[in-house]
């Protein structure tokens, strides 16, 4: 019992040292394993999205572009597809299509256009306010709201794509109806419109005073027959309200209008075959399945990984014979100590079990504090990469 | 799922022909929305909301007890100039399926939310004989140029060839969503079918009377029905619960010069002195023939039909 006290009187004496010493063995069994154990959430988390997934086509393009705006609405908008891809699916009878925008953003989140349809595909529930029912409505994911501090009653408006965009996008202001429950993905940070109202925020449709009445005299150019012409004064609206709704229309096929991408839900794996055949020969359009997409970009990850693994054991090795070498040069000085402590009595066994004791003792605290460490990676490991993929 | 997806586009499409038609009064904050029907059919039975009262009708005649038809229109209002508040969309967005009339009926689709999985245009099979409204508006703008739409008419079901059209549709819906039910769709199908086909012989019958006399509408609403029976009809714009205003009688009294008619249908019962008017100065009787798009004040569709060509028959020949 005495040799051990002696052995804790020196290291809590040798604070600094022994610090070092124990951040080093940490830092050495942390490294590693903390790394896996990020790498194996992440993997776990990108694929399980990407898996629910089944399909999603898009315009040719890069297709981790496709799949990662598709899924985690990231910035990097692809290149646009029409809503005529949305009936061309409908119409094989194979699958479900819904239609995806993500373009937009409000305040950096991002404005996902889709219809009613994403909403059961994805399982989301609303936990206060009901489901968009208007044009121009908008419906929060959790951390939105949070982020953006606002409920049902409050409104949110949409961001220029650019601030020197004078003539572009008209920002919108959207009424928030409802706010949907946690669903710990990236549906939680989106602000939901119908696909529509994105449409409507990109400028393609619109309303405006009505052109056929005296007091939109001003902003009438010429009339042709039944032809009014407007000029340039007309006043759109800036928000869809009761009053003005019915003034709201689009111009041009709808089935030309933009969309970053259709998610299809084939029922089963045979009409999902069937439909990835019929896009293989597409100029135009692609079809990708997000498992292989994700699947190769995590292999390309875990290609990384092992490199940064491998580079993070070779210093580690590196370190632990520092730290031996540490040990034996703090021996070779502790000479006079040792010889003291056998004049005053000390047998060699104890000598050696107080010497032997330090050693244990810095690399077990090394060992726990790793262990520590690594639990609270896996706890909250999902955080951080949930922080880190936004 | 074919068929209502294309319905979806379709639907969506809408949204253009409404550019520069006439806008539809909302009743979005009246809340004055007609209560949820009751439900006499069975617990599992598939929820279908509608957009007009003969897409309802059809509907109940061909489902029977295997389906909850819902029609949330208020009993005052034309449903075509119609826009459901938030909660009756809600309620809309919980149906099974959401049969919709098409050809521009239902002007409020493409500015809500509706789960595009479940509209089912019911007149997208006859897409082709849709009639183009006279009255179409153009507007241009911005930096888009000259945009030109058409305002279709969208009293379809009025031709009866084309009501069975729509519950043809109706039927292959429902049997799509109810497995197992074929026989008993189509047997509803089959007897809707002889009743819509026996009004289509009367209406014909009359109409073959007519030999080409001129008849006015007080609403361009017959345009359906005048193509099919080949009426001389011409249209003009009074409704029955105002007084016309003088631009209108002047425009009656241009309109007769070419056009001399005897008789003019009206989708409500006239004012008595503007029917008296109409007697009186011009030589017109009044005759109503109900569309019928909102429930009737008593009886079904059927029954309101019957009284129309009723109505009809009871003409003297001039």
């Amino acid at each position: 019992m005495d040799t051990l006290y002696l052995a804790w009187r020196y290291l809590a004496f040798h604070r600094v040292k022994t610090a070092i010493l124990v951040a080093a063995i940490t830092l050495i069994v942390f490294l590693p394993v903390g790394l896996r154990v990020i790498v194996d959430q992440s993997s776990r988390q990108l694929t399980a999205r990407a898996e629910a997934t089944p399909l999603v086509i898009g315009a040719r393009g890069s297709p981790t572009e496709l799949t990662l705006n598709t899924l985690y609405f990231s910035s990097d908008v692809p290149a646009r597809t029409t809503y005529a891809a949305v009936s061309e699916v409908a119409d094989t009878d194979l699958a479900q299509a819904i239609p995806m925008y993500v373009r937009f953003r409000v305040r950096g989140q991002p404005i996902v256009g889709t219809t009613l349809e994403y909403f059961g595909f994805r399982g989301l529930r609303l936990a206060e306010g009901r489901q968009i029912a208007v044009l121009g409505e908008a419906v929060l994911g959790s951390r939105a709201a949070e982020a953006l501090g606002v409920g049902p009653g409050d409104h949110v408006i949409s961001s220029p794509e650019s601030v020197f965009d004078i003539a572009g996008v008209y920002p919108l202001r959207m009424p928030v109806v409802g706010v949907l429950e946690f669903s710990d993905s990236a549906d939680d940070d989106a602000v939901f419109v119908d696909v529509k109202t994105a449409w409507v925020i990109e400028g393609l449709g619109h309303g405006h005073q009505d052109l056929s009445r005296p007091e939109a005299a001003a902003g009438v150019l010429r009339r042709e027959g039944n032809v009014v012409v407007g000029n340039a004064s007309v006043m759109q609206f800036n928000e869809i309200t009761a009053d003005n709704i019915d003034s709201f229309h689009f111009h041009g096929d709808l089935s030309d209008f933009p969309l970053t991408a259709v998610v299809v839900v084939p029922p089963d794996q045979r009409s999902s075959a069937l439909l990835q055949g019929r896009y293989q020969t597409a100029e135009l359009s692609q079809v990708v399945s997000p498992s292989e997409v994700m699947g190769e970009l995590l292999g390309t990850i875990l290609t990384v990984e092992k490199f940064v693994i491998a580079g993070a054991v070779t210093v580690g090795l590196a370190t632990l014979a520092t730290t031996f070498l540490v040990f034996a040069l703090s021996l070779r000085l502790r000479r006079r100590e040792r010889e003291t402590l056998f004049k005053i009595g000390g047998s060699r066994a104890a000598v050696a079990t107080v010497m032997t004791s330090e050693i244990v003792a810095v690399l077990a605290a090394g060992v726990l504090l790793a262990l520590l460490l690594t639990f609270l990676t896996q706890r909250y490991g999902d955080v951080i990469i949930r922080a880190l993929i936004r | 799922m074919m068929s209502r997806a294309r319905a979806a586009a379709v639907a969506l499409t809408f949204g253009i022909a409404a550019c520069g038609g006439s806008a539809p009064e909302s009743d979005a904050d009246s809340g004055s929305e007609a209560p949820v029907a009751a439900a006499p059919e069975a617990a599992d039975a598939l929820v279908v909301y509608t957009t007009n009262y003969p897409l309802a009708y059809f509907a109940g005649r061909i489902g029977g007890a295997r389906v909850r038809v819902e029609f949330p229109a208020p009993p005052e209002v034309d449903p075509a100039f119609w826009t459901p508040s938030a909660e009756v969309i809600s309620a809309y967005q919980g149906a099974d399926l959401i049969l919709l009339n098409g050809a521009g009926y239902e002007g409020w689709v493409p500015k809500t939310s509706l789960p595009e999985s479940k509209l089912v245009n019911t007149s997208a099979g006859f897409e082709e004989l849709y009639v183009v409204a006279e009255d179409a508006v153009l507007h241009t703008h911005g930096p888009e140029g000259e945009h030109e739409h058409e305002n279709v008419a969208f009293t379809t079901w009025l031709d009866p060839q084309l009501a069975i059209e729509h519950a043809r549709a109706i039927r292959d819906v429902l049997a799509e969503q109810l497995p197992g039910a074929e026989a008993e769709l189509q047997a509803g199908f089959e007897a809707l079918e002889v009743d819509l086909t026996e009004i289509d012989g009367r209406l014909e019958a009359w109409a073959a009377g007519l030999a080409g006399q001129a008849l006015l509408a007080s609403h361009p609403v017959y345009q359906y029905m005048a193509r099919r029976y080949e009426l001389n009809l011409k249209s003009v714009h009074f409704e029955p619960d105002e007084a016309p205003p003088a631009g209108a009688w002047r425009d009656l009294a241009a309109l007769m010069q070419g056009h001399s008619a005897d008789w003019m249908l009206w989708e409500g019962r006239p004012l008595d002195e503007t029917s008296a008017r109409l007697a009186g100065d011009f030589g017109i009787g009044s005759v109503v023939f109900a569309p019928t798009g909102n429930r009737p004040a008593s009886g079904d569709y059927l029954d309101a039909m019957r009284a129309n060509v009723e109505a009809l028959e009871a003409l003297p020949a001039s």
